[in-house]
């Protein structure tokens, strides 16, 4: 397909152009963008291959080679780096589709993972069923032995006790083994040793230890943690060995393969392989930081709408907002997470009517195969982009930039048979669907800004991915947004936001001290190690030592406070000099009164762990601004007859292609304005003008 | 709005949008709040249990956003900010008062409120207030529950509206009050700080959101949203039946106290056209010679939640809601108003749960899909003030309450109990300790916690099961405390409902002997020696032989339920399925076993 592009600077298949890519495979497509050291992005799309994912991937990949007129591995071979986001943990979890996983823990405890810390609901609430554990009564063993808040054996781990767990699992036909006992963090002692009995037993099961994935006091998080990383190694492992190893065979160096974290950073294969948890939500946080490059607003809301899914993040005050307690389902996940919360809605999803005769949306989707039934691939149920189609905001032949024709008649049978069941006219089932849609995620919207006591009307929006061209105009009037952005690449969102973004490694140490009686040497010899080791993972990934800058932090807290506040600090050359002991312990001293409202510079600092943050700047794409320097009218390229509110009432829309506009470009609406990614339509009494980057800003009446 | 019902705009001065925003926005103080609290605080009754809740008030007095606290502690504190106001004529900006007492509208003497009133140009425009469970306050024994404390003289320490703070500067000599009296009172004060600490930023919030939207448009809002509430809770009770229900339960024998135990009868009117309940709770027996006697705080708010538990729960509990619902006490009534100095230690708890039970069960006298059962009996030795030097910190002092293991929460049309419940008056909102935090802390080790089997009270909707679990001294001589009600009287069952298993304490010796324990009592563990607590189990909801058997069945796979109960209570006949892992149902047999039954 004909790519887009972000300047004019031709795209020529020399040696010396090096490209960066970023590939994040949604529901339904897989997108890639790519850029190339002169700035210039392109972006292809192609679809989704649930079961073998590898194939979309290298097939979008294939796309952006042949665009450059290069073979594949030749294409691979001026690529600096490829960054991924993936959705193949989070689809696992949503659809309860993790591998049947058994948990280890100690005798006398089996309901950790029932009990939890207690589950949140609502006061004086009876009216609901207490959650499932993630892993069943029947899959969890309890093992003799146990370790003391001092790291004391109490009682000798009792190893048979380990090798029926096996036996029982082994019969259960588990694929992976949890294993959380109590003070691991402080004595991994019997951790260790179950695993080397299960390994001794049964080599090939993969075995997660809780000390090794997320060394946190609490067992509860720990625990689940553990057991959502295990349930999801095999899928997590089975994936990225197929995608390194396509890469691998054509060539490309996997070193510089990076996968997508839900902390905002960025892993390498065997790292992601190692702690598959990481991987959860992985691509659609890439969405936020994107957003964090577009625009300069303090509060953004980002909203990314594929075939299968919407997912909605928010940037407060230029921040990315990290949740420590996210949660999945019923659980936490357990580790710290970027706050991006996703519903089943997106043109994939299915229209269908519930037993008291109300037309529902989703969160069932057509997904890829067999898609909407508009795609011709055997769909028969009617989904959003059919009702799209019927209400002429996508053109059947125009559809992807021409390369793929809808049936419009596929779509009009589907959406027409729904109709009958309602007594409703073809175009007024139709616009139920759309309306219907829009809603679903106007709620997904709410719950993150409203019940957040962020006003949406008060927030600018950024709306990517290749459906939300249709709908956003009406969810943005709806909820009182007067203005917002389509990026260029909306249609690749993530993936826009994989190429642009810093590359990023952190890691932690526990170094225990009090002020009076500082550790220095060994907090020294951690922070030493840790800059070590991010420097060595940036270089791996083909960064250059000029790009790298590295920032530490310390987690403190006063004694018999069980959670600790992360406070900045310089040390210069990586290092700290007795003088800066002061320094710190004011300024935990300081931080804590503001973030708490108090401090009590008598009571004494405990110094608990120290983390080192690596960050490799890739190089800026060129005018990252919105800036309009003239507008002008273009011209439009004909009519297209849409219904957006009232189906008596056909609008006679302003057709544009995204090609033929430009910077400055104002657009009236009604209007639709089509590439081959996606199909965006303008509301009447809505105007829109492109940036210099192409970027489409709407502001409504 | 997003999963709320629908808000009628009619009548409202704001618009349906900003009426939602601007309550999200309370609750996110609140949660803010909230978080400062468990984050910045010492104490593991708090940091890890979460014993506290926090709430925002109107000048004038009027609750307004509470959702996320404990029941006992949100649902009358109005009368703890009237007090401060009444007590003072001089209240400006940057003050803070402390407030424990049960006479000034407080709980009881270990529930410990931080209030500072927020200003906006010159005038209070809204009371912040937290309110944090202490495990220690300064009482003769090292516990929170003195069952045996005939007046408040024989509690710990009252702060009845005291200004602990002026122009946001401390009064060290109030603050050294508890220093002196209280045990480990460093933990105490940062406690202390912890719930100051949440006040002010409450405090600051709040000015910021009034800056930002006007006070003339958060005024409209509160009226607003009061009205909301009013609204919701009458459509609530308008479909409810017509009438008049009573219900009655006892509180098992205290000895020295109420040897023959502590009866609690209530009656609820219903009258749907007027949208109001009236709850009356005077028929009961004076105040007795010990701790157990409710404050008006707690009596007010139980009846309350007994009514709450039976309505809609998306209905925001605010002033609105709360004027719903007419409280009839009486003066000298042991739930009732207590006259001065009667003690009032055990008042949110004990003799309190079952007030709420009593009043929650009126509702179920209306037969079905009405109602609820009884919740699992409360504050076995699962829930035990400990206490002891540590030896691991050069033997400083420790005082702590447990909160390890918990009843079940009681059966309702529709569900099974709730399984973390622990009792009426949290309605499961505490969380459940950590081990690892709790043995982090102090110098016990918690051997054992789980669900104990076969423990819930059997319906069509099953009670929760209760929690059973062994803890002892790692390192030193260890006291424990406990109030243990549910002993003898377990939580009944409605509508054909069985009963909930009764809670039980046992001890084990040096040699591993186990020995029953007294329900009211302290009790000094060695190293080597541990306690052994079982929890209540909830009341079952409706007849066990109409449940769902593929519910039973889970319940036994699931380690809950014996499969000999499942036949002899359920009419459930179970197998081995064939590859021996598991329980399946044997649907011939159970539908022969279900018809012979007769019903």
């Amino acid at each position: 397909m004909t790519p887009r592009r972000l300047n004019c600077a031709p795209a020529t298949a020399t040696e010396r152009v090096r490209f960066n890519v970023c590939i994040d495979i949604g529901g339904t497509f897989t997108d890639c963008v790519v850029a190339d050291d002169a700035g210039t992005v392109e972006i292809f799309k192609s679809p989704t291959t649930p079961g073998q994912f590898e194939l979309g991937f290298m097939d979008a990949l294939a796309l952006a080679a042949a665009h450059h007129g290069l073979e594949l591995p030749a294409f691979l071979a001026t690529c600096e780096r490829i960054v991924h986001g993936t959705t193949v943990s989070t689809n696992a979890l949503v659809e309860g589709k993790t591998v049947p996983t058994g948990f280890l823990c100690n005798k006398g405890h089996p309901d950790i993972l029932t009990f939890r810390e207690a589950p949140r609901k609502r006061c004086f609430d009876f009216r609901l069923d207490y959650p499932k554990p993630y892993v069943p009564r029947q899959m969890t063993a309890e093992i003799g032995g146990r370790i003391d808040a001092q790291g004391r054996e109490h009682v000798p781990l009792v190893e048979n006790d380990v090798r029926a767990a096996v036996d029982m699992l082994q019969r259960r036909s588990v694929q992976a083994i949890a294993v959380c006992f109590l003070w691991s963090t402080v004595n991994p002692a019997h951790e260790l040793r179950a695993r080397a009995i299960v390994h001794e037993m049964w080599p090939e099961v993969s075995v997660t230890l809780s000390h090794e994935l997320n060394p946190i006091p609490r067992e509860y998080r720990r625990a689940i943690s553990t057991a959502i990383d295990a349930s999801l190694h095999p899928i997590v492992s089975a994936y990225t060995k197929a995608l390194a190893g396509a890469l691998e065979a054509n060539g490309f160096d996997t070193d510089h393969f990076l996968v997508a974290t839900c902390t905002g950073g960025m892993m390498p294969p065997d790292a992601i392989v190692a702690k598959p948890i990481f991987s959860v939500m992985s691509g659609p946080t890439l969405a936020p930081v994107a957003a964090q490059h577009l625009t300069n607003a303090p509060d953004v809301v980002v909203v990314d709408m594929g075939g299968t899914t919407f997912d909605v993040a928010a940037i407060r005050d230029r921040r990315l907002i990290v949740n420590d307690e996210a949660m999945i389902g019923d659980d936490m996940l357990g580790i710290p997470k970027v706050d991006v919360r996703s519903v089943g809605a997106g043109g994939g999803s299915i229209a269908w009517v519930d037993v008291g005769g109300m037309i529902q949306v989703g969160p069932q989707s057509a997904s890829a195969q067999p898609g909407p039934a508009c795609y011709g691939l055997g769909g028969t149920e009617p989904t959003v982009t059919d009702a799209n189609v019927v209400l002429g905001l996508i053109d059947p032949d125009d559809f992807l930039g021409g390369r793929m024709h809808l049936d419009a008649a596929a779509a009009e049978k589907a959406v027409g048979t729904l109709g009958q069941m309602l007594g409703l006219g073809l175009i007024e089932t139709a616009l139920t669907i759309h309306t219907t849609s829009n809603h679903n995620m106007i709620a997904a919207i709410e719950d993150i800004t409203v019940m957040e006591g962020i006003n949406p009307r008060e927030s600018f929006l950024v709306a990517g991915g290749g459906a939300i061209g249709c709908h956003i105009g009406g969810i943005a009037r709806e909820l009182g947004i007067r203005r917002f952005m389509l990026p260029r690449f909306a249609a690749g969102l993530s993936a826009f936001g994989g190429l642009i973004s810093t590359i990023k490694w952190e890691q932690a140490t526990t170094v225990f001290s009090i002020a009076e009686d500082f550790a220095l040497a060994a907090v020294n010899e951690a922070l030493v190690s840790m800059r070590r080791k991010g420097a060595a993972f940036l270089e791996r990934a083909g960064l250059e030592p000029e790009t790298h800058h590295f920032e530490c932090v310390f987690f403190g807290r006063y004694e018999f406070q069980s959670w600790e506040i992360e406070v900045p600090f310089d040390a210069a050359g990586g290092q700290l000099v007795e003088a800066d002991i002061a320094k710190l312990t004011a300024d935990f001293h300081r931080l804590h009164e503001r973030i708490y409202g108090v401090k009590d510079e008598e009571d004494s600092v405990e110094f608990v762990s120290w983390k080192v943050r690596a960050f490799g700047e890739v190089a800026r794409l060129k005018g990252d601004s919105d800036r309009v320097e003239q507008t002008y009218m273009p011209a439009s390229e004909g009519q297209r007859t849409i219904f957006l509110s009232d189906p008596e009432t056909p609008l006679a829309a302003q057709f544009y292609r995204t090609k033929n506009i430009s910077s400055g470009a104002v657009i009236d609406g009604p209007a639709v304005i089509a590439d081959d990614t996606t199909t965006i339509v303008i509301h009447p009494g809505s105007v829109a003008t492109a940036d210099e980057n192409g970027n489409l800003v709407v502001v409504q009446a | 709005m997003a999963g709320n019902p629908q808000i009628e705009s009619e009548g409202y001065t704001l618009e349906p949008m900003m009426l939602a925003v601007l309550s999200r926005r309370f609750e996110a103080i609140c949660r803010e709040m909230t978080n400062g609290i468990l984050k910045a605080s010492r104490s593991a009754v708090i940091k890890n249990a979460r014993d506290f809740s926090v709430g925002i008030l109107t000048h004038d007095h009027r609750l307004i956003s509470v959702e996320d606290g404990l029941p006992i502690h949100i649902t009358a504190l109005d009368l703890t900010t009237r007090a401060i106001d009444r007590l003072f004529d001089d209240i400006g900006e940057g003050d803070a008062f402390l407030n424990n007492c049960p006479y000034y509208g407080a709980t009881h003497h270990a529930d410990l409120d931080v209030i500072v009133p927020v200003y906006f140009e010159g005038r209070i425009m809204f009371w912040a207030l937290v309110r944090c469970h202490h495990a220690d306050m300064g009482a003769p024994l090292p516990t929170t529950y003195l069952p045996h404390a005939a007046t408040i003289y024989e509690e710990g320490l009252h702060f009845p509206g005291v200004r602990v703070e002026e122009g946001y500067k401390s009064k060290a000599d109030i603050l050294r009050i508890g220093l002196t009296k209280i045990r480990a009172s460093k933990i105490w004060l940062g406690d202390y700080r912890a719930q100051l600490g949440a006040c002010r930023i409450g405090e600051q919030r709040l000015k910021e959101l009034v800056e930002r939207h006007g006070s003339t448009m958060i005024e409209d809002f509160i009226e607003d949203w009061i009205t909301y509430g009013e609204r919701r809770t009458k459509a609530a009770i308008a479909s409810l039946p017509a009438g008049t229900w009573s219900y009655a339960t006892k509180h098992d024998p205290v000895p020295g106290v109420a040897e023959d135990g502590i009866p609690v009868r209530v009656t609820v009117t219903v009258d749907p056209e007027a949208g109001e309940v009236t709850v009356d709770a005077r028929d009961n027996i004076d105040c007795v010679p010990g701790g157990l006697n409710l404050s008006e705080a707690t009596a007010t708010a139980s009846c309350r939640i007994g009514v709450f538990v039976n309505l809609d729960p998306s209905i925001p509990h605010n002033e609105g809601s709360a004027r719903c619902i007419n409280v009839l006490l009486r003066d000298g009534c042991v739930v009732g108003r207590p006259a001065y100095p009667v003690g009032t230690s055990v008042a949110t708890t004990n003799v309190n749960d079952r007030l709420i039970n009593a009043v929650a069960c009126c509702f179920a006298q209306m037969g079905s899909p009405h109602g609820i059962a009884e919740g699992g009996g409360m504050m076995a030795s699962g829930l035990a003030v400990i206490s002891g030097d540590d030896p691991l910190r050069g033997g400083r002092a420790y005082v702590n309450q447990l909160f390890v293991g918990y009843s079940g929460g009681p059966g309702i049309h529709g569900h099974d109990g709730w399984l973390t419940y622990n009792d009426a008056d949290t309605c499961g909102m505490l969380m459940l300790d950590s081990v690892e935090v709790d043995e982090g802390m102090y110098p016990i080790l918690i051997e054992e916690r789980g669900v104990a089997p076969d423990t819930m009270g059997h319906g069509r909707w099953d009670g929760a099961p209760a929690m059973t679990g062994i803890y002892g001294p790692l390192a030193a001589e260890m006291t424990a405390i406990y109030c243990s009600d549910g002993d003898v009287a377990a939580a009944r069952g409605v509508l054909g409902g069985h009963d909930g298993a009764p809670s039980c304490n046992w001890k084990r010796d040096g040699a591993g002997g186990w020995t029953e324990m007294p329900s009211f009592h302290t009790e000094i563990c060695q190293p080597g020696e541990a306690l052994r607590f079982l929890a209540g189990g909830g009341g079952g909801y409706g007849n066990p032989k109409e449940r769902a058997p593929e519910r039973v069945v889970e319940t036994v796979n699931r380690g809950w339920l014996s499969a000999e109960r499942a036949e002899a209570t359920y009419a459930v006949k179970l197998r081995i399925s064939e590859d021996g892992l598991d329980y399946v149902l044997d649907d011939t047999a159970t539908a022969q076993l279900r018809t012979s039954n007769g019903d």
